[in-house]
């Protein structure tokens, strides 16, 4: 098999297609990087050539092929305290201008999507608890959904291995973990606090009940969607949310490629999106 | 180094004014829309923003008026691109805020002057 | 222990909007003083016949942009003649965020939009050529760069011609080669077109 190569030219105008996209752009100290994957998927595609693999990302109907290469393009992993500075806003920003605008005692409520194996909302459970003053005063719920059963099944048994809780502060990980096999579980106090349900957010039906959110988590998930399905999913986060609630996205996603009808907003640690006050 | 947004979906464009602003010394950034423009002005500031009309998502007329409607944002001169030459749209954008306006497709003489009028670098 | 557990569902009463949501009165609740109930509405009729004329009139006079967002949607997925008629019908609006939806939407719909992309290429009015150039932008159809060739062969407006070439410069290969060397002639004066198609020169030439 000949050596693929990507020229200079070529990496512009991927680099170019690729940013409008997703809003995710490349420098060029990432040519290397961004090379490196193109050429593993003109092979796999068995495109040959750049050019050609250029047309299935810009003209594939499906807009399968795009996907993969996003995937491919950024890295996914999940861990605890992954992109910490937004569990940061939320405790120091957003969690406070909610509670000083709140006009019942109900509880708070917070939607965490994927919930993947769980590090997400534990972490989030975690943070409340140890970094929240206001959690003296109010009760919150946190509800976690997937799609896949599978590892709603892994979330709920809570069993993480040594990497994926090594951005944990030590008194953290001996506080809410034991020690299992060659890993940690989370204590049974966090497992009852966050409750995991399955849902297809593309799925009128499966999302409907979800409603009178305060703050919805969607982090590096819609960047994979198609731009009909991201506009359905930020569509309906809109429903689910309460006038004036936020809904943080993962640090390499932006709203410009989704939807206008959220509000930036600018806090110490974070820009997060609101649904308007005003809004109904 | 002035700092300036060129907020336009068409790539070459933003490649254009990229060329002729870099070359005079200005520092550029780029955004494909009103909201990607907005996301970036509230994590840099800006001391000059280039707006086109027709964008996804949102238009420069809605990116405007929502820079004009922050505190912290309003002051930045803006100068108004488009393909669009009718008297009511020029009426339109100085009514959402913009300081200039300029019709497509502009010459890079044209761009520079009236950036540094808007910058307060030449008079009028 | 403050953090409680919950099912999803809100401690409202789970749906009065389950109960009879017939088709009929879906398009009386598009006109309801409440946005979440005409957000509502829009949503549930996108499994309704012959509805698009309903979700038309509503968009056309609908001020709430989340209910508009909808609306799009929901027209985006019917894609019947009546919808793709009506997104057509919206290019010409002087409403410039609803024509950018429209042009947002028909991107979405290659197999309906191409029949029709001739036609809108042809128009009288510049700024409706403009739009349908701007729909080519992420149509995945064949003949994108087709088109594109013909407006810079023939458009006679500059601003046609250069937010055409600007997409060239994305999906151009050698067929246009040869356009894009005459575009600059046919435009000798302007920089911009010049700067443009030397862009998509040198991409084509690249491959």
């Amino acid at each position: 098999m000949a050596e693929i190569t990507i020229g200079k030219e070529d990496f512009l105008k991927f680099r170019e297609f690729f940013y409008r996209k997703t809003g995710i752009q490349f420098d060029d100290a990432k040519r290397y990087f961004v090379d490196r994957r193109l050429a593993e998927r003109i092979e796999a595609t068995d495109s040959r050539s750049f050019r050609n693999y250029f047309m299935l990302l810009r003209f594939e109907a499906s807009g399968e092929e795009l996907q993969t290469l996003t995937n491919l393009m950024t890295v996914n992993e999940t861990y605890f305290f992954r992109e910490e500075y937004q569990f940061k806003c939320l405790v120091n920003s957003i969690l406070p201008e909610i509670t000083t605008q709140k006009k019942d005692s109900r509880p708070i409520r917070i939607w965490s999507m994927p919930s993947s194996s769980g590090e997400e909302p534990y972490s989030i459970a975690m943070y409340l608890l140890e970094y929240w003053p206001g959690i003296e005063k109010w009760d919150v719920e946190i509800i976690s959904s997937d799609i896949d059963t599978k590892i709603l099944g892994q979330a709920r048994r809570g069993l993480y291995s040594p990497r994926s809780v090594q951005h944990l502060p030590k008194n953290l990980l001996a506080k809410y973990f034991k020690a299992a096999g060659d890993g940690f579980q989370v204590s049974e106090e966090l497992r009852e606090a966050v409750e995991f349900t399955r849902v297809n957010l593309m799925n009128q039906a499966d999302v409907r009940a979800y409603r009178e959110f305060d703050v919805i988590f969607c982090r590096n998930l819609l960047i994979y969607f198609d731009d009909l399905s991201r506009r359905q999913a930020a569509d309906t986060f809109y429903d689910a949310l309460h006038p004036g609630g936020f809904l943080c996205l993962g640090h390499s996603e932006s709203m410009s490629r989704i939807s206008s009808l959220y509000k930036a907003r600018k806090f110490a640690d974070s820009v997060v999106y609101q649904k308007p006050k005003e809004a109904r | 180094m002035k700092r300036v947004l060129i907020v336009d979906d068409a790539a070459t464009v933003r490649m254009y004014y990229r060329l002729i602003l870099e070359e005079a010394g200005y520092l550029v950034v780029e955004a494909v829309n009103g909201v990607e423009a907005m996301e970036k002005s509230l994590r840099e500031s800006f001391d000059l923003y280039i707006v086109d009309i027709n964008m996804p998502k949102q238009d420069g007329y809605g990116f405007l008026r929502e820079l004009r409607g922050r505190d912290e944002l309003r002051q930045a001169p803006a100068l108004m691109v488009s393909t669009e030459a009718a008297d009511h749209d020029r009426k339109r954008a100085y009514a959402a805020g913009a300081n200039l306006y300029l019709v497509k497709p502009v010459k890079p003489q044209e761009l520079l002057v009236n950036c540094r009028l808007l910058l307060g670098e030449v008079r009028p | 222990m403050p953090i409680v557990k919950k099912a999803p569902a809100a401690s409202r009463d789970q749906d009065e909007r389950e109960l009879q949501r017939d088709c009929a009165s879906l398009v009386l609740q598009l006109a309801d003083g409440d946005p979440t109930t005409r957000r509502w509405a829009a949503k549930d009729l996108v499994g309704c016949p012959d509805v698009s004329a309903a979700l038309i009139g509503r968009l056309r006079q609908e001020r709430d942009p989340s209910v508009r967002e909808i609306i799009l949607t929901a027209l985006t997925q019917r894609a019947d003649a009546q919808a793709v008629a009506a997104l057509v019908e919206c290019l010409r609006s002087e409403d410039v965020s609803l024509r950018n939806e429209a042009i947002e939407a028909m991107k979405t719909l290659p197999d309906e939009v191409a029949p029709i992309m001739g036609g809108l290429l042809g128009d009288a009015d510049p700024d409706v050529r403009i739009f349908a150039v701007n729909v080519l932008e992420s149509l995945r159809h064949e003949l994108v760069e087709q088109w594109l060739k013909e407006v810079i062969e023939r458009d006679p407006h500059v601003n046609v011609c250069a937010t055409a070439v600007d997409l060239l410069g994305e999906v151009g290969t050698s067929y246009s080669r040869e356009a894009l060397e005459k575009l600059k002639e046919r435009f000798p004066d302007e920089p911009y077109i010049r700067f443009a198609a030397d862009i998509a020169l040198k991409r084509i030439c690249s491959n």
